[in-house]
């Protein structure tokens, strides 16, 4: 065994499952508010649109680095898809970064703090990769298998209440007891599964335990350290750039920020205003014009025919004059008459 | 030389101003007193949710007195006018669905904070005044819940505080006359929409203020209990003061809660019903998701009846804050270490699993009545 790891009672006390599990909270404490505020940032913008499982597939991006690859896969694997809009792609590449740094600031402090030994170089980047490829073999797994488990322990648990002396049960102590039964076998399975995967992601840091050398200098010192990793001996700067960054996410969020309900109820639905073109005077006038001229002599025209016609009519009349005797004018003939001209 | 060293002992305006206040009030004394509380054993996350609830708590002031612009408090305006917030203000929407999801979120930081005090056994000895006036402000926030939900005037309003009202009539001696108090007439009305209104912008604000300074002004005279574990050398080291270690926690907190809160009104934009009418048709009256394990609880059968009605709405939850209110006294031993308190751990974890089984009890349910 490496000098380092060789000897250290504290570190061999602390089981894989225990070490994964406080690295991975601290780390996801870490990144989360920062990939919060990007997805926030998204929604705003409505790149992205979250749909079915929203809260599972929104926490499962933003859980990282275990799910980083796994959501993915398991998407792929379902035919399923949490969303749609560019952000959702945009939002995951941009957690690969802020998970890296934060794991490498969680493993660092740890590693000085409570394990007492010297970081190796890149923890956070090594670390990361082999989670990331950890979680997406094993997520996929555990979602089959609990996924599985939980269907028939409900199944099981409605069957149960069919038998004759439970069917008079009511329904609020048959809602309960089918839950505890289901919920508990799920939740059971689940648990083992996850401190399965715990253990195999603590076997990784453990590896990387394995590597480091043991660290001098006094426990006040450490603390010192790890404590000037997280805060800057500037921290002027740090507060300036930090109050920078706020200001600058505020305003590209107010004024991404939908003025109007994205959701608009029923009963409140504005109806789609076209916009009108802009109104050109002279254009309008122009148009106006020729369509003046044009009726013009359609009118003109018109007129013409009526004249011949009329013309026409009146040399007819006198031609049969003769031969028919005249008819007496009938209340209806002349609007008739009227009626047929054009 | 002389020059400029004597114009770099000059004041800037903004010294000035400072020593101006300074001298009246005091204010450099109040700043050492505000930043330099020693935190035992360090900062840590755990201690965030106090300074997180207060500040949720401002938000909800801004939020609330932003929609006030806008809301009418009248039976024949609040439906309309909620509508009008929603879907004509500018931003509306977003405020309106902001005050929503952070009334949820102060009543989950509340159950965080009383937890992690409980769990840590920070309501022992020196600390039982904080503990019990903690009480009491959880008592408010979940009055803040139930008196605002009344307000936008739909059918889930009306109809969660009918089914509210009446749980509390089942109280002995006061029961009838806080339920006539509260509604106003034989069915919510009118006066039912202005009491609650007055309640819900006016009272409670103004005892939460009262309350939370006291509570405030009661954890700096006790001093933060500091983490149950760990080696007198490690305490001692770690020991520091509230600013700058816990003030940055405390903002990263905030900041979180904040971007969540967004997050929540961008996913579930408050959308309303039908607006109230006392002839509930399809719709299934249920109040707002926190009490809903104690309304999936009152349909078992062993709470049927009268007395059972009672007993489920009434007595039992009200043994259970007496049980709380007396816990600092019937747990005397000094032990804060959680792990070594097996009663108090396994009692925390079955009342969370009975909370969480009613809930989703509830939200199953919803598929019978259906």
């Amino acid at each position: 065994m490496p000098a380092g790891y060789d000897g250290m009672t504290e570190q061999e006390a602390l089981s894989p499952v225990k070490l994964a599990l406080q690295l991975l909270w601290f780390t996801f404490w870490t990144g989360f508010p920062i990939k919060l505020a990007f997805a926030l940032l998204f929604l705003a913008m409505g790149l992205i649109n979250f749909e079915a499982r929203i809260g599972l597939a929104f926490l499962m991006i933003l859980a990282s680095p275990v799910t980083v690859f796994a959501l993915p896969i398991l998407m792929i694997g379902l035919d399923s898809h949490i969303g749609e809009g560019v952000g959702i792609g945009l939002l995951f590449l941009l957690c690969i970064p802020i998970d890296i740094w934060a794991y490498g600031v969680v493993a660092k402090t740890y590693f000085l703090d409570r394990l007492r030994l010297e970081p190796p170089e890149g923890i956070g980047l090594s670390l990361w990769m082999k989670t990331a490829v950890v979680g997406a073999l094993y997520l996929p797994i555990l979602w089959l298998v609990v996924g599985f488990t939980t269907e028939t322990a409900i199944s099981f648990a409605h069957s149960l209440f069919e038998i004759d002396f439970l069917k008079g049960v009511p329904v609020a102590e048959r809602i309960g007891a089918q839950l505890v039964l289901w919920g508990t076998i799920a939740t059971v399975v689940l648990l083992v599964m996850l401190l399965v995967g715990l253990w195999l992601i603590g076997r990784v840091i453990q590896n990387a335990m394995k590597r480091a050398q043991p660290v001098s200098g006094s426990y006040q010192g450490r603390v010192m350290r790890w404590d000037l990793m997280r805060v800057p001996a500037d921290q002027g700067l740090m507060l300036t750039a930090f109050a920078g960054t706020g200001i600058v996410l505020s305003i590209l969020f107010w004024s991404a920020l939908p003025a109007t309900t994205p959701r608009p109820h029923d009963c409140c639905k504005k109806p789609e205003v076209k916009t009108q073109p802009p109104y050109k005077a002279i254009d309008a006038l122009n148009k106006d014009e020729k369509v003046i001229v044009q009726l013009t002599a359609q009118l003109e025209a018109l007129e013409k025919k009526k004249a011949e016609e009329e013309t026409q009519g009146k040399s007819k009349r006198k031609g049969n004059a003769g031969k028919e005797p005249a008819k007496a004018p009938s209340a209806s003939a002349p609007i008739q008459s009227e009626s047929k001209k054009p | 030389m002389q020059q400029s060293s004597s114009t770099s002992t000059q004041p800037t305006a903004l010294e000035k101003v400072i020593s101006f206040i300074d001298e009246r009030v005091g204010l450099k004394t109040l700043q050492a007193k505000m930043l330099n509380e020693p935190v035992p054993g360090g900062s840590r996350w755990a201690y965030i949710f106090g300074s997180i609830l207060l500040f949720i708590f401002i938000m909800q002031a801004v939020t609330g007195i932003l929609l006030m612009f806008y809301y009418v408090p009248t039976a024949d305006h609040a439906y309309a006018s909620t509508q009008y917030i929603i879907h004509d203000v500018d931003y509306g929407w977003f405020l309106l669905s902001y005050h929503f999801w952070g009334s949820t979120a102060m009543v989950v930081c509340v159950f965080a904070h009383m937890s992690q005090v409980f769990l840590w056994g920070a309501y022992k000895k020196p600390r039982e005044l904080i503990w019990l006036v903690g009480l009491a402000l959880f008592g408010l926030v979940m009055g803040f819940g139930f008196t605002g939900y009344l307000l936008p005037w739909d059918q889930r309003a009306y109809w969660a505080t009918t089914v509210g009202v009446e749980i509390m009539d089942k109280t002995p001696i006061v029961g009838d006359f806080m339920a006539r108090f509260l509604k106003g007439g034989p069915t919510p009305g009118q006066m039912t929409l202005s009491r609650f209104f007055v309640i819900h912008v006016m009272i409670l604000p103004a005892t939460l203020m009262g309350l939370a300074g006291l509570h405030l002004f009661l954890f700096r005279k006790a001093g933060a209990a500091g983490p149950f574990r760990g080696s007198v050398e490690e305490l001692k080291v770690k020991t520091d003061y509230f600013f700058p270690r816990q003030v940055w926690k405390d903002i990263v907190g905030m900041v979180t809660v904040f971007l969540a809160i967004c997050a929540m009104a961008f996913w579930e934009p408050v959308v309303l019903l039908e607006e109230a009418t006392p002839d509930p048709g399809d719709y299934h009256p249920e109040p707002e998701w926190y009490f809903l394990f104690l309304f999936q609880m009152l349909r078992l059968k062993i709470f049927a009846g009268e007395f059972g009605q009672f007993l489920g709405a009434v007595a039992l939850p009200g043994a259970f804050m007496a049980f709380l209110a007396a816990l600092p006294f019937i747990d005397r031993d000094p032990e804060r270490n959680i792990f070594k308190r097996p009663i108090a751990l396994i009692g925390w974890i079955v009342v969370m699993a009975t909370i969480l089984i009613f809930t989703v009890s509830s939200i199953i349910n919803r598929e019978f009545l259906d």
